[in-house]
């Protein structure tokens, strides 16, 4: 199959009292229509960077140094900032941000802002774009559309928010929803219900979703895949259940390990030694690699790419063998 | 259970909202802490758990009830030695220390207007809580902008260690950090508890710290504690529908289908509390009696430790296994 939305050899520089860093670096991956792809990571592995890049969303400190994102077969052109000026192919995307309540515009009523996009971008009329905003907000399951229409932003609750959210992201008809945490914010009860909306989306529209989160409990449950990322890069890809339960690259693993899980109260959590390294002076060998236990003088000097390690699996460490020895040997121990 | 450090009893808080309506934050809050324990509060936003917490520290005043501290009742106004035998940890190490002060300064401060130890002995005290909370010295000569937010956590934990607490109350400690830092923070409250004995409210909306951390632990929703127990009776055989549905919606890393739904909608507004159960209008267990009656904390059949607010609590949980 053809994939609805591909990304090249992404980079973003982001500035930081004056000086550049690479905050995305040569990020790819393809996205087949209606799949999912998990993006996670801790803050500040850019992430939410990533996507934004994609969206053409690029904040004044960011810059679009390479790479190209290509939707349907077609390059979306763009400037330094990653902007699209309003290409066709662009929206076929559209974007779910964590904070509802600031991405919401507070002085409008949610219809008028879930209608503005048909009007708009669709072209319906007046009251097409309206009747079709209260299909929309019936479909992200709000009760009571016709009344809820001409609610603010404030009088909702956060789950609501998110589901107005959603229904602006769905108005412009897109086949690709790009989701940066957006159930971050939520309690885990409602993060429930958005999880189910967000899959039904999937099999009922065929929407292809990017979900960018930290939580990798969310993770097995919104994608059937998964790329971790750590300083800008991509260090382990594949489908969601193999990075899970067999990681092959030593960050996943200690992301795994540092992890509580609700069901083993008694497995003592293990922190990931050191901290993230400063990205001003990230050097081309692996970033994690003062924080492995697997590292070698190897892994500085070392470009460091994402290799196969299994089907459809593709980790960015020159000891990926090396650590799943260690943990077949630990199962069989 | 041990002799309680702390009683809460019939604690109720009210807010003011607009057009003077009542808002009801804690409502009819009883509660035993024992010295030495770790109790896990849990519940969602607005459930009253920072509420309550915010009793026992002296920070906000109780509408009915009394907080008592060693059998004495404490009000608003405590002595400086209640003050400081209760002390709290904040969710956001980024807003709850002051930028402009080192760590020096501030624990120094503390050490001086407490008199806690000889002004010569200062330096020394500073350096010992610094390695009692796993930072280098150096860390003293920082300012918190200089450190990341596990670090801030542990300058924020030493500043409440200063005063020599029998009490910690964190309010959400680790939700604002990373996972890999989070591991080390719990490590942190694991340890000090067995090095110095303290009693610890942890207060958290994630299941899996709890469980791992807390010997109690009390689930709230809208005010009120509806369950409440030993650590493993609430979470392997819990008894309110409430609980169950924490339990079934919380992230787990080895989910990998879809996990629907079980209760639908939302908390309602403590403006508006419904009447009855107040979880009768998310209950897939509700009956009529549920939308009448509220029900009251009650032990779970015989056993003496787990207590749940549900005409239904002596239901097996769906999928628990068999009591021993």
């Amino acid at each position: 199959m053809t994939p609805v939305l591909e990304v090249e050899g992404l980079v973003v520089e982001m500035r930081r009292h004056r000086v550049a860093f690479r905050a995305v670096d040569d990020v790819s991956f393809a996205l087949e229509p209606g799949s999912a792809l998990a993006i996670v990571g801790e803050s500040g592995c850019g992430k939410s960077l990533t996507l934004r890049a994609i969206m053409g969303l690029l904040p004044n400190r960011g810059r679009l140094i390479s790479g190209r994102v290509i939707v349907d077969g077609v390059t979306l052109p763009s400037d330094a900032r990653g902007r699209g000026r309003g290409h066709r192919q662009h929206r076929r995307m559209s974007i779910v941000f964590q904070d509802a309540l600031s991405a919401l515009n507070p002085v409008a009523t949610i219809g008028s802002q879930v209608a503005e996009a048909p009007r708009h971008v669709l072209g319906l009329g007046g009251a097409a774009s309206r009747a079709r905003a209260v299909e929309l907000l019936r479909l992200v399951g709000i009760p009571d559309p016709e009344r809820r229409y001409h609610a603010y932003p404030h009088e909702l609750s956060g789950g609501t928010r998110q589901r107005v959210m959603i229904a602006i992201a769905l108005s412009s008809d897109p086949s690709i929803l790009l989701c940066d945490e957006p159930t971050t914010a939520l309690d885990v009860t409602i993060q429930t219900q958005i999880l189910a909306l967000l899959a039904d989306l999937r099999v009922e529209r065929g929407l292809a979703l990017v979900f960018v989160t930290h939580d990798l409990g969310v993770v097995s449950q919104v994608a059937e895949r998964v790329a971790v990322m750590y300083t800008g890069r991509l260090v382990e890809t594949g489908p969601t259940a193999a990075v899970l339960s067999a990681p092959r690259h030593p960050y996943t693993s200690g992301l795994l390990a540092a992890a509580l899980d609700v069901d083993s109260p008694e497995r003592e959590p293990v922190p990931i030694p050191g901290s993230l390294p400063d990205p001003l002076g990230l050097t081309s060998g692996c970033s994690f690699q003062s924080r492995c236990q697997f590292a070698t003088p190897e892994c500085v000097t070392t470009d460091v790419r994402l290799e196969r390690v299994g089907p459809d699996h593709e980790a960015a460490c020159l000891h990926s063998d090396v650590l799943a020895a260690a943990q077949a040997a630990g199962r069989r121990g | 259970m041990a002799e309680a450090l702390i009683e809460v009893d019939d604690l109720s808080v009210t807010f003011r909202s607009e057009h003077g309506r009542t808002l009801r934050a804690v409502d009819d809050v009883t509660l035993r802490i024992a010295e030495g324990e770790v109790l896990g509060l849990v519940g969602e936003s607005g459930c009253g758990k920072t509420t309550i917490a915010k009793c026992i520290a002296g920070r906000v005043a109780p509408s009915s009830g009394v907080v008592r501290f060693d059998g004495r009742e404490l009000g608003l106004k405590r002595a400086t030695e209640d003050r400081r035998a209760i002390q709290m940890v904040f969710q956001d190490p980024y807003s709850s220390l002051n930028p402009r002060m080192t760590v020096r300064h501030v624990l120094s401060e503390l050490l001086r207007v407490h008199r806690l130890v000889p002004r010569a002995d200062i330096e020394t005290r500073c350096r010992e809580l610094m390695s009692l909370v796993g930072l280098p010295r150096g860390a003293l000569d920082g300012l918190p902008s200089q450190f990341s937010g596990g670090q801030r956590q542990r300058i924020a934990i030493a500043r409440a260690l200063t005063v020599e607490p029998r009490v910690i109350i964190a309010d959400e400690p680790v939700s604002a950090l990373d996972v890999s830092v989070q591991a080390t923070i719990l490590r942190l409250f694991e340890d000090l508890r067995s090095r110095l004995g303290l009693t610890v409210v942890f207060i958290s909306h994630n299941l899996a710290v709890v469980r791992h951390l807390s010997d109690r632990v009390a689930v709230m929703y809208l005010g009120r504690i509806v369950e409440q127990g030993d650590r493993e009776s609430v979470f392997s055989d819990p008894r309110h529908p409430y609980t169950r549905a924490l339990l079934a919606s919380a992230p787990r890393l080895h989910q990998i289908e879809l996990v629907r739904p079980t209760v639908e909608g939302e908390p309602p507004s403590p403006i508006d509390i419904p009447t009855g159960c107040s979880f009768h209008p998310r209950c897939p267990r509700s009956e009529e009696m549920c939308t009448r009656d509220r029900p009251s904390l009650e032990p779970v059949g015989t056993r003496a430790e787990h207590f749940a607010a549900c005409h239904f609590r002596d239901e097996k949980s769906p999928e628990a296994p068999e009591a021993p």
